[in-house]
Order: structure tokens, then sequence, then C-alpha cells
């Protein structure tokens, strides 16, 4: 499986594209490189999470490793978890 | 999309920065000037708060940290806490300079401009002891708490930390407080994001904040672009209402806001944020907010949540707080009418295009006065209503480019603290006319003219301060920089109230210098035009500033590039004045189209006092070459324009002639000779500085009706530079 590595801000200028990725590998474990994130903003949030339940739903794993620092503390002050964004299986 | 939204939203933050900036420098002028009042303190802290918002952002994190650190030591004056004294005023602009610089720096992708952190350094060493880091370092040890889970922090530990005062018996204006904040789709779209927001609200103190997943469609539905999340947090009873909706007020149209106490808390209630179970559990929260506060459609008005005491009725009328619309009434004091902003490109094209539609119309009419229609023909009548419309369509199109001048008179506030720092000196400036609207193209091009002048003003104009002292002055010298409008032209004031120009020593320097003839006679005005000649300078020593009158030549040069003119006045021990006066616009004059040797010209008619047809008796003989008029009881030079552009020579006699008798800024009169005055027109300025430099005399040109190309001319600067047989040697200085 080869993660989808995503863009370095997941915000309004790249969410329609990021959605459109993700849609495209549906049906299929998932893995989200988000080393290279330095914002998630609040639509970038919702493709992830919206994404994970979809993921989650379909019994296949969704994840997202590795995670930058940043990808991390955005977690922290939107106020998820990361369990949030990841399928059960991954999680 | 092809073009980038987000550079487009950018550009327009930096524009509303400078709109900021302005009012902070407004609002530290007030201060200056001893207002003191809580409203203008809270200006100046919600500009530099919007500004560090809005930079969030866009992620430029050197301008919020910036502003961060101002808008903490503002915090500090705006509750008291610092007082506020002439030294720490000093520090306020001084700290705003570099704020404007920061914002600079971020518009242009420059690096941090040098000085900053020493600034800041120097801004905080006033709150002494009173600083309140101890806030912001709680904040850094409380941020894994988003992410307790993840963190193995327990879902007990998480309540306990979470509401950490609320068991000690709180009274009811220290219940925490109870946020909702759901963002529209159109937060987003305006480059906005809560990761920025919710960022800054944790700054505020211990916060725990929840996302609240409910709304969130089947990934298949989601429409990205469209907003579909919510938050819920917990921010501590002690922290002011208004310092909570402050996070948001560059939001607060675009987002709904509900902000409440909590009347009855039980942390217990925190074991229910098991951040795993966040989706389903939103209408659980772990205070009193009902349910219905997180649908994000829901207008704040008809939040019921107020309504909704848990089960202490007696405690439960906590103060309740208007949703964000309502509540600072500071708000509305910094809403501007409704406006839009143009790209000045497509003005000037506008501007262009009517140019050409006052050329197209006067030919329009000249080929009706040659079709030889009778007067009241439908053609003329028709003819007359479009001339009325095009003027009315002119005329706005002009007020669109107009801009007060205030911004430019806000930059010169930092070059006099600038300078005046730069050489020991306590300088006050003071600004009148600000709302004085003049075309943009001429302030831009005013700003290095008027820096050049300000800094002379500083650095020459005024005496030290102990030497002002010895002199029964204030040890605090003032420049007064002020805009009016004159005739049809802007006035541009700088005055100080120095020592005046040293004559002496300037004909001293002069004549030292070979540019004046050692036997020379020259007037006080003469002498002090001396100034204005290329390379004149009396300083001794060059300091930090400049040297006296290094560029003066410059400065003058720039203001007759603008079609205007600088005069000086000076008075020993009161000050000197320079006085600029510009055209209002670049683009269009009313002109009196005459004729000269069979050439067609025109003259701007804001320079034209009046016209008179000469006779023998008006005309006086004054030396062999010289003649003047006599109008009302005074003698007026007399000019032969003809002459003085070179198309003929000097007639023998002017009886019967024409002149026209025009008045330069210091009021001095003038009457210029014409064969004849063809019409009063409005004519489009075309420039000719760019093809052929500055020509004595000659403003612009412009194309009449007939397709004719005629010159503007510029009547002062034609009599400064007129030839010396009338003025003598005088001429070749002045001016």
């Amino acid at each position: 499986m080869s993660a989808l590595v995503l863009p370095a801000k997941l915000d309004l200028s790249t969410v329609a594209d990021l959605g459109a990725t993700i849609s495209a590998r549906k049906g299929g474990d998932l893995e989200l490189d988000a080393g290279g994130v330095t914002l998630l903003g609040g639509l970038g949030l919702q493709v992830l999470a919206a994404a994970a339940a979809q993921w989650r739903q379909s019994g296949h794993s969704f994840c997202i490793t590795p995670r930058s620092e940043s990808f991390n503390a955005a977690l922290d002050h939107l106020g998820v978890s990361l369990n949030d964004l990841q399928s059960t299986e991954a999680a | 999309m092809s073009t980038d939204p987000m550079a487009e939203i950018k550009a327009s933050f930096f524009v509303e920065c400078d709109e900021l900036l302005e009012s902070l420098q407004d609002a530290l002028t007030d201060m200056d000037e001893g207002n003191y009042d809580s409203e203008t303190i809270n200006v100046v802290f919600r500009a530099v708060h919007s500004i560090k918002g809005g930079a969030g952002a866009f992620g430029l994190d050197a301008l919020v940290a910036f502003a961060h650190r101002y808008e903490t030591v503002m915090d500090e004056v705006r509750s008291g806490r610092l007082e506020i004294d002439h030294d720490s005023l000093k520090l306020f602009f001084h700290t705003a300079d570099f704020l404007a610089d920061q914002v600079s720096a971020a518009r242009d992708g420059l690096p941090e401009p040098d000085g900053s952190e020493a600034c800041l350094q120097e801004l905080e060493a006033l709150m002494g002891d009173a600083l309140p880091a101890p806030v912001e370092e709680d904040v850094s040890d409380f941020q894994p708490m988003g992410l307790s889970l993840d963190l193995g922090i327990t879902d007990a530990e998480f309540g306990d930390f979470g509401l950490p005062s609320l068991d000690d018996g709180a009274s009811e204006n220290d219940a925490a407080w109870s946020l909702t904040f759901t963002p529209s789709d159109a937060l987003y779209a305006s480059g906005n994001d809560p990761a920025h927001l919710l960022r800054t609200l944790r700054e505020l103190g211990d916060v725990t904040v929840r996302c609240d997943l409910t709304a969130l469609p089947e990934f298949d539905a989601l429409d990205t672009p469209q907003s579909y999340l919510s938050w819920h947090a917990t921010l501590p009873g002690e922290l002011d209402e208004s310092d909570i909706r402050e996070v948001f007020d560059f939001v607060e149209d675009v987002c709904t806001l509900e902000l409440t106490r909590e009347t009855q808390t039980t942390p217990e209630a925190d074991d229910n944020l098991s951040l795993a179970d966040l989706a389903p559990q939103v209408e659980a929260p772990p205070n009193s907010v009902a349910p219905t506060d997180i649908v994000p459609t829901e207008p704040p008005e008809s939040e019921p949540n107020n309504t909704a005491p848990a089960d202490n009725p007696a405690a439960a009328p906590a103060p309740v707080t208007p949703p964000l619309k309502g509540a600072p009434q500071a708000n509305a004091t910094a809403e501007p009418g409704a406006t839009v902003r143009v790209d000045l490109e497509r003005i000037d094209r506008l501007v262009n295009l009517v140019g050409e539609l006052v050329i197209n119309q006067a030919m329009l009419a000249q080929s009706v006065a040659e079709a030889g229609l009778p007067q009241n023909s439908k053609v003329m009548t028709g003819l007359e209503a479009f001339m009325m419309l095009t003027r009315d369509i002119q005329d706005s199109v002009m007020m669109i480019r107009a801009q007060p001048v205030k911004p430019l008179f806000q930059r010169m506030g930092r070059i006099v603290r600038e300078a005046s720092a730069a050489v020991a000196k306590e300088v006050r400036l003071r600004t009148e006319g600000e709302a004085t609207e003049v075309d943009k193209t001429v302030i831009e091009r005013l700003a290095d003219p008027l820096t050049h002048m300000i800094r002379n003003a500083v650095d020459h104009g005024l005496e030290t301060p102990d030497i002002r002292e010895a002199a029964g002055k204030p040890r605090e010298g003032v420049i007064t920089l002020s805009a009016q409008h004159r005739s049809g032209r802007v006035v541009i004031e700088i005055t100080d109230d120095g020592a005046g120009i040293n004559r002496k020593k300037v004909l001293e320097k002069a004549i030292s210098k070979g540019l004046v003839p050692p036997e020379a006679n020259l007037s006080d005005g003469e002498i002090d035009n001396l100034l204005f000649l290329p390379g004149f300078s009396t300083a001794d020593q060059i300091s930090a500033l400049s040297g006296r009158g290094v560029g003066m030549d410059v400065v003058r040069s720039s203001i007759q590039a603008l079609g205007g003119r600088i005069a000086i006045t000076s008075e020993p021990g009161k000050g000197t004045r320079f006085s600029i006066s510009l055209p209002l616009t670049l683009a269009v004059l009313d002109g009196m189209v005459i004729n000269v040797a069979g050439e067609t010209l025109v003259v701007p008619l804001s320079a034209i006092i009046e016209t008179a047809t000469l006779t023998s008796d008006d005309i006086r003989s004054l030396g062999p070459q010289t003649n003047v008029i006599h109008v009302r009881g005074d003698f007026v030079p007399l000019y032969d324009l003809g002459a003085e552009l070179g198309y003929r020579a000097p007639k023998s006699s002017y009886e019967g002639g024409i002149v026209l008798l025009t008045a330069q800024d210091d009021g001095e009169r003038s009457a210029l000779v014409v064969d004849a005055i063809m019409e009063q027109r409005q004519v489009v300025i075309k420039g000719l500085q760019q093809s052929y430099g500055h020509i004595p005399g000659v403003a612009a040109a412009t194309i009449l009706g007939d397709g004719q190309i005629a010159l503007i001319l510029d009547p002062a600067d034609l009599v400064q530079n007129a030839s010396g047989r009338t003025r003598g040697f005088d001429i070749a200085l002045a001016g």
C-alpha cells in the first residue's frame, strides 16, 4: 500500500483536490503521509474526518502516518483526536 | 480555479492592514494629545489585535509574533496595569512603526526588519514585573489537553484539568465560560480558519476545545468548501468577555458565536469527554449549553441556552451575554461605510477613457460649431447636455482617484519621530487638513519630497532644546504639516517654529561657492530661494540626517514635475514655512485657450485672476526693456508671452493688447500679453515630462477639439524663468 502524501496546506486551496484524490482510493486500505503538513485547517479536517468514517464503515484501514509536528499541534488546537481521523483498525 | 483565491484574500488583508495601521496611528496621536480614554486605548489594541488575527490566518508567523507581543503590552495599558507617560507613548509609536515595517516585510516576503526584537524588548521592559508571562506559560503547559487520549491522559485527568477552579465556591462571575463557535462557508472563503482562531483562543488561558463532528455528512456527500464543523470551548471564568470575543472579532460576520457563563458546573460531567466518542456525544457537552446551539445555521438570537438553567434556579441567572454582533459597542466606531476595493489600474483606465471622452466631446463640439447650426437647434442643446454629462462623469471619476492626504501625513509622523531621535531634538508634528483630498498619483509622488523637507525641518529648521530654551521657546519644537484646497489647487505647507533661515550665512555660502557674485544685493526672498540651487548647502558638517539644503533642488524638481510650485517664507527667530502648491489632479484642468503669434496655447484657469485690454494709460515703462501695467493702484510686471516663448520679438507697443492677469502662490501678480483669447474649456493633460523633461514655462500638452496639440503653460514657472530683461539678476536665482 503506497502512502498518499498530503499537501503542506490542508485548507480551502487544496481540499477539493484532496477530497478527489482520497475518493479515488476508495475500496482499499489507505495510508496518508502527513509528515509535510504545515497547516491543517477546518476544511482539511472535515475531509479527513469524513474519509476516516467512510473507511471505518467499509472496514478498511485508514491511517495517518507519519505526522508532522504542525499536524499534531493542529489536532490539538482543533480539539480532535487522531482516532477521529483514522479507522478503528488503525487507531 | 486558475487564480489563487488565497492570494487575492491575502492582498485584501494587506489593504486592511494599511487601514488598521492608520487607525492605530490616529489613536496613538489622540493619546499623545492627552486623550487616554478607554475607547482610544481599545482602538490601539484592536488594530494590533486585528492585524495579528489576519496574519495568523495566512501563517505570517513573524508578524503574528510581533503583533502578539505589542498587543500584550497594550492589553496591560487597557487594563490599567500599565500607566501611560510621554516615554511609553514614544515607544508605542516606535513599535507601531515597526509593526508597519513588519506588515510590509510580510507583504513583500522580506526578512524581518532589523531592530524589531530590540524594540519589543524595550516595550516589554515597560511592564517590568507586571509581565503577564505566567498565563502564557500555562498555555503552553496546557496544550496537550486537546489530544488527551493520544497522549495517554485519562478522562478523569482531563476533567480535573479542564475546570480547575469551579469547585471553590465560585461566584457567578467566576463561572466558566462556555463557547460555541460555528464558522460559516464565508469564514473559510475569506481566508480565515478555525485552526488559527482556536489557537489564539488557547492563548487566553486554560481552554479546552472540542470539535463537533456531528454535522459532517458522509464522505461522498461532502462538499469540500462547505463548513460542517463547529467547536465547543470551555474557558476560565476570570477571563473578560471582551477578551474572548476579540479573538473572533475579525470573523464576527462570518460565524455564529455563543458565549455564556456556565450556570452550574459538575466537573464529573467532563467524564463524557471521551474524545473517541466525540461525534455522537454532542448532546452531552460538559456544560449547560443546549444541544440546539450547535446547529450551524441557527441564528444566534434564537439560542435558548440562556433559558435553560441547570438545577439551581437561584444561581442560574448568571450574566448571559448577547451574541457577538450585539456586543462590543466599540466595534461600531471602526465600521466604515460600504466600500469596494478596486484595482488602481482599472481606475486609471477609466480616467484615460474619460480623458478620451472629453477630447472626443470637444471634437464633436467643434464639428457642430463648424456646421453652422443655430444655437437653439436640437443638436446644439443635445450637445450642451452631453457636455454637462461629460463634466459630471469626469468629476465623478476624479473623485474616485482622490484620496485624503492623511496616510501621507501619518508617514511624515514617523519621519519626524525617527529624525528627531537621530539628532536628539524634541519635536512634535501637528497636522491640519488631513481630510483634504488629492489625486492618488499626486499623493504618491509627494512622499519623497515631503520626507526630505520634514527631515530638513527637524535637522536644520528647529534648534536644539537648549538653544530653544535659551531663546525663551518651549524645548519641544513644533512642525506643522497642513493641507488645504485653495483656488482649485491643493496647498501643502510645512512650517517649523525654529530659528528661521540664517540669511547672512546662506548668502555667504552662496558667494563662497560662486553661486552669487560678491556684490550681489539680494532681497530676503531671493536669499531664501538660494536654498533651491543645486548642491547648495550651508551645513558646516553633515549631520546624521542631511546637510543643509542638500536635495532641495531635487525637491523642487519633484514638485515641478507634478505641476506644482514651492515657495519659502522665513522669519528670523520664528521659523520657516515651505509652501507647496499642487494641482488637484494630473488628468484634466480647466484652461483658457489663447493664441500667441499664431500658436494655440492653454493657460490654467486657476492661475488667471482677470483679463483686460490695455490702454496707453495702463502701461508704464520701467527701464529700457521693461514694462509694468497699472492695475487698480498696483504696478504689475508685464510679460510678452510671444517673446518669452521665443515665437517672436517683443512688440514695440502693447496698447490695445490683451493681458491675462495671473497670481502666484506667494501673491505676486504678473500680466501676460496674449494675442487673442479663444475660449475656456476643460482639457485633458498629456504629460511631456517623460518625453521631453521639464520645459521652462510649459506644464504639459493637450489635444484640442480639432485634433491640434496645444501646450499648457505654467504661468508661475514662465514668469520665474522669464528673460532677464524684465527682472534682472535675481530671476536666474529665484524659483
